[in-house]
């Protein structure tokens, strides 16, 4: 977490440095304020109890962005979330140096493109729903420190790009109950995405080698870990228990898009699908699909979206099934965007959650009531 | 009859707001691209093109929020509403893929500002266009 400190006054370093440059300096920001509250504490969704709050729905943002010279530019964002205690951290802090029109190289802290909305994740007034669906985007780290590649391509009809990145992430891996501290290495990725008039499609691939200290016994993976050890013995078979921790073993995580925007009507569906060597870790699918309608300023829609675990083969599958690890869910999502003014938008939704299985075993249902102001500026 | 008179003065409203609303995407005279068609306007101020199609950089300048030229522009030439277009740039904005448009006044001073610099491409209300500026498409 020392990072957070040192990016910032180095980024705002580069950032006025230049004062005679002709081209100005650019500030841009983004505020979520969120109130949300559960009906009942059986299930958990988004952070939220049935006491209801501000805090885990609010978000501020603040960046800047300085054209150094012809070709470099800085760009620094500083995100302060709720569900973070306010905590201010760089999600992004980076140099551009654009090679031609077409070709940037960015280096230095960079959002992960996992997802179809992972560059403006925390920018509510860029999407419809109150928060990403925690089904599918449910890794819970979006930056790395690395650089990456982004070509763009532009024939007839068809715009897009191809993102290419290598770098690392060190730092907490918070489930929410239990915080790890991890490591991933050699992190590396495509993502490739193209528009063609009201069509788009992304499609993309990740990998990373992962280290995290899972032996404290009073954390949920710590004791998966040693009850892992306990039951391949019992089976006869202790060498099954040996990929039942995370020391450098390869995690890999695909995803696919496609979005629709007419103006009137539009509709997005992602999948995505993650695989880990790991068996500490269960292998996962999850996806949704969400359809919307603009009528002048408001905008109803409504979501469906599923998250469902799956076990390795042999004993380490027989292992995973008697930890209490294995979830599947699904969330119908229906919800109100309205646009009273430029620049501002008043969201409305309902969430309603279904745990089939929550570590492991038979889960509740709960219906989530949000509300939230998304500006930008 | 009544419903008549209405249709008759809707379309006669509707007519005169194209008649007057003729707008023209401006660039410098020394500025050597003949016409551009609407993809390739398009294109330029949404920040997917960044040059000109003989090769030279292209800088878009936008009217003011609000502005009637700025309007007829976005739903026309873009097909996207203002809030769209907010929504548009603010995902591009917060990765520093792009920034949008400056906003640069009305017809007076987005005139000005294309007549004195070759690299920069505007509209204006086709009413205010004189020779200080070429005209490079019509709507």
């Amino acid at each position: 977490m020392r990072t957070k400190i040192h990016w910032a006054p180095s980024l705002l370093a580069i950032a006025i440095a230049s004062p005679a440059m002709a081209s100005d300096l650019n500030v841009n920001g983004f505020l979520s304020v969120g109130a949300s509250m559960l009906d009942d504490n059986k299930a958990s969704i988004a952070g939220a109890d049935n006491q209801g709050g501000f805090k885990n729905d609010t978000v501020l943002g603040l960046q800047i962005q300085k054209q150094v010279n012809d070709s470099t530019t800085a760009t620094g964002q500083l995100v302060s979330r709720g569900s973070d205690e306010y905590a201010t951290e760089a999600a992004w802090a980076f140099v551009t140096y654009a090679a031609n029109d077409d070709l940037d190289l960015r280096m230095g802290r960079l959002r992960i493109p996992f997802f179809q909305y992972s560059d403006f994740l925390e920018v509510g007034y860029a999407f419809n729903w109150v928060r990403p669906p925690s089904e599918v985007y449910r890794v819970p780290f979006s930056s790395l420190d690395g650089v990456d590649l982004t070509q763009r391509f532009s024939s007839g009809s068809i715009d897009g790009s191809v993102q290419v990145y290598y770098g690392r992430f060190q730092g907490d891996f918070n489930t929410g109950t239990d915080v790890y501290a991890s490591d991933y290495r050699n992190f590396a990725g495509l993502a490739f995405a193209a528009n063609m008039g009201n069509f788009g499609t992304r499609l993309s691939y990740h990998q990373a080698e992962i280290i995290m200290n899972t032996t404290d016994l009073t954390t949920a993976l710590g004791a998966a870990g040693a009850a892992a050890s306990a039951i391949a013995t019992g089976l006869g078979d202790p060498s099954a228990a040996d990929d039942f921790n995370f020391t450098g073993q390869t995690s890999q995580f695909v995803e696919a898009a496609f979005t629709y925007d007419d103006g009137t009507y539009s509709a997005v569906a992602e999948w995505t699908a993650l695989d880990h060597e790991s068996s500490l870790f269960l292998d996962d699918q999850a996806w949704l699909i969400g359809v919307a309608a603009r009528f002048g300023d408001y905008t109803p829609h409504v979501t469906y979206t599923e998250e469902k675990d799956e076990f390795d083969s042999g004993n380490e599958g027989v292992i995973q099934k008697t930890l209490p690890l294995q979830s599947e869910q699904s969330s119908i999502i229906v919800g109100l965007r309205y646009d009273y003014d430029s620049g501002t938008a008043l969201k409305f939704e309902i969430q309603n959650n279904d745990e089939n299985t929550s570590a492991g075993v038979d889960g509740d249902s709960a219906t989530l009531y949000s509300v939230a102001v998304d500006v930008v500026f | 009859m009544k419903n008549i008179k209405y249709v008759c003065t809707a379309l006669l409203i509707s007519f005169v707001t194209i008649a007057n609303a003729e707008i023209s995407v401006i660039v410098s005279p020394s500025n050597p691209n003949g016409t551009l068609d609407q993809a390739t306007v398009g294109k330029i101020f949404l920040g997917k093109a960044k040059s000109f199609p003989d090769g030279t950089q292209a800088v878009p300048v936008d009217q003011d929020d609000g502005a009637a030229a700025r309007e007829a522009f976005n739903s026309t030439i873009l097909g996207k509403s203002a809030s769209q277009l907010k929504s548009y740039w603010s995902r591009l904005i917060f990765t520093g893929k792009g920034t949008p448009p400056k906003q640069s006044g009305n017809d007076t001073s987005v005139k000005q500002l294309v007549a004195n610099n070759p690299n920069i491409i505007g509209y204006i209300d086709s009413s205010a266009v004189d020779a200080s500026v070429k005209v490079v498409h019509k709507f």
